[in-house]
């Protein structure tokens, strides 16, 4: 009885501990996994991401102009290899789990973007995206203009550009 | 205007679908998961007027969990064909849905809607208890619509 009463009195003021969830909003941590995103912009198109996915739900397709990155929700475990070995911060985790869905939706799950090669700005040939986050990692303390236009270049050209042979003139 | 009116007893009873859990060869994480949102007064499915089961002929939607192994499939497709209709399957994890991290194995004979028609799917490896009752709620939306 003495140890009943208590909890008796905390249940009277606290409420009930169910959540509301489909008639409310649900609470969901800061730190949740789940949706992955895809920012096309920032990605330097290694496929570092598709060798890591454990359930092969990533994919890189060749098309015209770049390669159309796809990844399929129904397949992906939410483990965030991808996000851990993505060096130019492509791919965020996102804390959206919503993700449950009819099954005429089941093929429609999926995040994709078509990332485009680009021309080199000094020779002109047609080379792999150089993105920020990455560059920025690889050139620490350069001015933003210099690291602007040594990602306009293709990995040659960067190359002869900052790091010249003696002799030649940069 | 001459519509059937539908029996008090069939009216009543779309408020309150049984539920059935069939483990296709799950390694137990989306179950401990179907078994939280159940047991656990913080989810509480049954707020939805969901009851687990324990036979497949009282079943009205079906929950499915795991990859269908080549071993269980035979298993599975017997026990979900005791299952009367009208009923609803729910796809429960990423395995059923698409094999996750075992497809294209030799054991695997999935994916599940190769062999049963699938209504609603929740991915997620495993899904959260909240994910599933957002599941079970687009499953009995569709339930009522079949019944």
């Amino acid at each position: 009885m003495s140890f009943f009463l208590p909890v008796l009195l905390r249940n009277l003021f606290q409420g009930p501990s169910t959540e509301a969830f489909p008639f409310a909003e649900a609470y969901t941590p800061a730190a949740m996994r789940a949706r992955v995103s895809f920012n096309p912009d920032s990605c330097a198109l290694c496929r570092v991401c598709a060798r890591m996915c454990p359930a092969g739900a990533i994919q890189l397709e060749k098309r015209p102009d770049g390669l159309e990155f796809i990844l399929w929700h129904n397949a992906c475990v939410f483990c965030g290899l991808c996000v851990h070995y993505c060096d130019s911060e492509a791919l965020h985790q996102t804390d959206d789990w919503h993700l449950s869905h009819l099954q005429a939706e089941k093929y429609a799950m999926v995040e994709k973007a078509v990332v485009k090669f680009q021309k080199c700005s000094t020779c002109g040939k047609q080379k792999m995206p150089a993105p920020l986050p990455l560059m920025a990692k690889l050139y620490p303390g350069l001015p933003a203009d210099e690291i602007e236009r040594l990602r306009a270049m293709c990995p040659q050209c960067r190359k002869a550009e900052s790091a010249p042979v003696q002799g030649e003139t940069p | 205007m001459n519509a059937i009116k539908p029996s008090l007893a069939s009216r009543l009873s779309t408020k309150s679908p049984w539920l059935y859990r069939i483990n296709a060869g799950s390694c137990n994480g989306c179950d401990v998961e179907l078994a939280t949102t159940a047991i656990i007064p913080r989810y509480d499915v049954e707020r939805l007027g969901c009851q687990y089961c324990g036979s497949p002929k009282h079943a009205d939607i079906v929950l499915i969990t795991g990859p269908l192994t080549a071993r269980v499939k035979d298993k599975v497709l017997r026990l979900f064909d005791e299952i009367p209709e009208p009923k609803v399957t729910v796809a429960v994890g990423v395995c059923p849905i698409s094999g996750g991290v075992f497809r294209e194995s030799y054991a695997i004979a999935g994916p599940l809607d190769k062999y049963i028609p699938i209504d609603v799917n929740i991915p997620g490896c495993p899904p959260r208890p909240q994910a599933i009752i957002e599941g079970i709620a687009k499953a009995i939306a569709v339930w009522q619509s079949r019944i």
